[in-house]
C-alpha cells in the first residue's frame, strides 16, 4: 500500500512524462472503443436488417455474397405458410442506393398488407394504395425534409408521398417503403424478392421451423437469431475484425511506447533505483515499484480513453456517414476489454524497463555521481 | 543496539587492468568512529561500497560480525539490516516527503505503517527536523536535506554506517551539524561509523583514521601524516 502510495507521489511528481504517456494509450484505447462501438452497433444493425423488425426468421438465398443481392422466387410463399409453425410469410425487395444523393435511405419494396407493414404508425398520411405513391419513415422526412404529397424519386421513378410511419426499426424508419411491384420493376426482378420474412404461429420454437423450412427449400439461408445475421452482416464483422487488429496493433505499438518511455524514465533516475538498491531494497521490489508506475499511468491513459473513445465513436459514424443507421453500442465488455488492453499496455511495456532498473548497479552510479 | 566488527582481510578490487585496492586489511572494533582518509582517487569510495555490499572484492575477505560480505546470497537484505549508507549527495528522491525518504529502508522491510511512522518521526526529531516532516527535498536547504539523508541511514537500525563524503557539499556550519550527527549515532545507536572524507575537521571528530595512497592502506598515522594525506 505504501509502496503504491509512493509510486503514485512519483506519478504525480513528474506530470509532464506521465502526461505524454497517458494521452498515448488514450489514443490507442479510444481507437479502441470507438472500433469496438461502432462495430457493435453495426452488428446490431445488422441483425435488425436481416429480421427486418417483427419476423421470427428471415430466408435469404444460400450462399449469396452480400444480402441485397439474394435472389428468392416470391411463389415459394404459398408453399412456405404451408410448412407446420409458420403463421405467415412475405416478400420485400431492397433497393440499396437508389435514392439520388442520399445512399443511406434503404427502399423497401412490399405488398401494402402483411404483418410487418402492419406495425406502422403513421403520424401523418396513410399507406399507399397505388403504384405511384410512396411512404417514408420519420426519420427520412426529417432528413430529407419531405413530407406529405412531396415526391421521392427512387432511381428516376416518381413516386408521391402519401404518409409518414414509425416503425422503431433504425433501418427501416430511416427508409420507404413502394409498392412491391414497382420494386420489382425498378430492380428488374419481377417475381422476385430479396428475402422472406416469416411469422411462426404462437409456441412455434424458431429452430424447429428452421429445420421444417430447410428441408422443404435446401436453397435458402434461414437466419433464426441475431447471431446468424450477425454472421452474414458483412460489415458489421468486419468492423470488429478491425477492432480486434487495432487491439492487437495498439498492444504492440502501445506498449513499445510506454516500454520507450518507461526506459527513458529508468535512465534518467538510475540514481533513484541505485539509492533503492543501496538502502536496501530488492531488485524484485524496484522491478515491481516501475511496473506499477507504467501500469497506473496507462491505467489513467485507458480511462482518458474509455472517454475519448465514447464521444469518438459517435463522430466516427458521422464522418462515416452512417449515423442514419448504426448508432455505437457501448457495452460494459468492451469498455471491460479496452481497460483490460490498458493495463495488458503498461505490464508488457513496463516489463523490459523494470528488469532494467532491477539491476541498476548502485556501486557504478552513485560512485558517478 | 550494538556496532558491527568489521575486519577486510587482504581486499584487492580490480576494474580492468587498473588496480583499485591493493591488498587492504585492517580491523575495527564494534562501536569506532574511523575516518577513511586519502586523496581523491585513492580508493576510498571503493572501499565502503565492498564493506557495504554494493561491489565485491576481486580478492580477500570482509566479514561484518560473521556474515561473509562477499558471499552474500541477498546482499539487499544485508544493507536493508546491517547497513546504513550516507552519502556525499544527499539522493533524497525528488518526489516524496522528507518523512517518507526517511521510511524507504523500512518500507523494503516490511516494517509496519504504525512502527514506520513512529521510527521516522523519532529521527525527524533526533536530526532536529521535526517540523520540516512533510516537506520535500526541494523546499530543504543543503545541510537539512543531508540530515535527513544520515536519519535514512539509521532507519533500519544498522550496526554500520558507511557514510562516503558527508560533509563535502555542505558549508562549514551545515558540516559541523552532520559530524555532530555522526557522533551522536557512534554514542547514542552504538554503531560503527566509517566515514570517508577530506574534510580537515576529521581529526577532531573520529577515534582513528585509516589512511589511503593509491589503493594502499599507510596507516595508522600520526596527526601530521593525517593532515598531510588530507591536504
Amino acid at each position: 500500500m505504501t509502496s503504491l502510495i509512493q509510486t503514485l507521489s512519483s506519478v504525480r511528481h513528474r506530470p509532464g512524462r506521465t502526461f505524454l504517456t497517458a494521452i498515448g494509450t488514450a489514443l490507442g484505447i479510444a481507437t479502441i472503443v470507438a472500433l469496438l462501438a461502432v462495430g457493435a452497433g453495426a452488428q446490431r444493425s445488422a441483425g435488425e436488417f436481416f429480421h427486418l423488425g417483427a419476423s421470427d426468421i428471415g430466408l435469404f438465398q444460400k450462399d449469396a455474397s452480400d444480402p441485397t443481392t439474394s435472389v428468392l422466387p416470391t411463389s415459394m410463399i404459398k408453399q412456405l405458410e404451408r410448412v407446420p409453425g409458420v403463421a405467415s410469410a412475405t416478400a420485400f425487395v431492397l433497393l440499396v442506393e437508389d435514392v439520388p444523393h442520399n445512399p443511406g435511405v434503404v427502399v423497401f419494396g412490399s405488398t401494402p398488407r402483411n404483418f410487418q407493414v402492419d406495425r406502422m404508425v403513421f403520424s401523418a398520411g396513410h399507406m399507399y394504395t397505388d403504384r405511384k405513391e410512396a411512404v417514408i419513415g420519420n426519420g427520412t422526412a426529417k432528413q430529407l425534409h419531405l413530407g406529405v404529397g412531396d415526391t421521392l424519386t427512387v432511381k428516376h421513378r416518381k413516386l408521391r408521398i402519401v404518409g409518414i410511419y414509425h416503425i422503431g426499426v433504425a433501418y427501416e424508419d430511416t427508409g420507404a417503403f413502394i409498392p412491391l411491384h414497382v420494386a420489382q420493376s425498378i430492380a428488374g426482378r419481377q417475381g422476385e424478392a430479396t428475402t422472406i420474412p416469416v411469422a411462426l404461429k404462437v409456441g412455434t420454437r424458431p429452430s424447429q421451423a428452421k429445420k421444417a423450412i430447410k428441408r422443404r427449400f435446401p436453397g435458402v439461408t434461414v437466419l433464426t437469431d441475431s447471431d446468424e445475421s450477425i454472421r452474414l452482416g458483412a460489415n458489421g464483422d468486419l468492423v470488429s475484425k478491425a477492432a480486434l487488429v487495432i487491439a492487437v496493433l495498439a498492444l504492440v505499438i502501445g506498449g513499445i511506447g510506454v516500454m520507450n518511455t518507461e526506459l527513458m524514465a529508468v535512465i534518467e533516475r538510475r540514481s533513484e533505483f541505485a539509492l533503492l538498491s543501496a538502502v536496501g531494497w530488492s531488485g524484485r521490489q524496484i522491478a515491481w515499484r516501475v511496473l506499477v508506475e507504467g501500469v497506473v499511468t496507462t491505467f489513467i491513459g485507458a480511462a482518458i480513453g474509455l472517454l475519448l473513445g465514447v464521444i469518438g465513436a459517435h463522430y466516427l459514424v458521422k464522418i462515416l456517414g452512417a449515423s442514419e443507421f448504426v448508432s455505437p453500442h457501448i457495452t460494459a465488455w468492451a469498455l471491460g476489454r479496452a481497460l483490460l488492453i490498458g493495463v495488458l499496455i503498461g505490464v508488457l511495456g513496463g516489463l523490459y524497463p523494470a528488469w532494467r532498473a532491477a539491476h541498476v548497479s548502485p556501486a557504478r552510479v552513485l560512485a558517478q555521481h | 543496539m550494538a556496532g558491527a566488527r568489521v575486519v577486510a582481510a587482504h581486499v584487492s578490487r580490480r576494474y580492468g587492468r587498473a588496480l583499485v585496492l591493493d591488498d587492504v586489511s585492517f580491523e575495527i572494533a564494534p562501536g569506532e568512529l574511523v575516518a577513511l582518509s586519502g586523496r581523491s582517487g585513492s580508493g576510498k569510495t571503493t572501499l565502503l561500497q565492498l564493506l557495504g555490499s554494493l561491489d565485491k572484492p576481486t580478492s580477500g575477505t570482509i566479514r561484518v560480525d560473521d556474515i561473509e560480505v562477499e558471499h552474500l546470497a541477498a546482499p539487499a537484505q544485508f544493507r536493508r539490516d546491517v547497513v546504513g549508507f550516507v552519502f556525499q549527495l544527499h539522493y533524497l528522491l525528488p518526489s516524496l516527503s522528507a518523512q517518507q525518504n526517511i521510511e524507504l529502508p523500512l518500507v523494503a522491510a516490511h516494517v509496519g505503517r504504525a512502527e514506520r511512522t513512529q521510527r521516522s518521526r523519532a529521527l525527524l526529531e533526533e536530526v532536529g527536523l521535526a517540523d520540516r516532516a512533510r516537506a520535500l527535498p526541494a523546499d530543504l536547504s543543503g545541510g537539512e536535506r543531508q540530515r535527513i539523508a544520515v536519519a535514512r541511514a539509521l532507519a533500519g537500525r544498522p550496526r554500520l554506517i558507511l557514510a562516503d563524503e558527508p560533509t563535502g557539499a555542505l558549508d562549514s556550519s551545515a558540516a559541523a551539524n552532520v559530524w555532530k550527527l555522526l557522533t551522536d549515532v557512534r554514542d547514542n545507536h552504538g554503531a560503527t561509523v566509517i566515514v570517508a572524507s577530506h574534510d580537515q575537521a576529521l581529526a577532531e571528530h573520529t577515534d582513528r583514521a585509516l589512511h589511503i595512497v593509491d589503493g594502499r592502506l599507510v596507516g595508522p598515522a600520526d596527526t601530521d601524516e593525517r593532515a598531510r594525506v588530507i591536504a
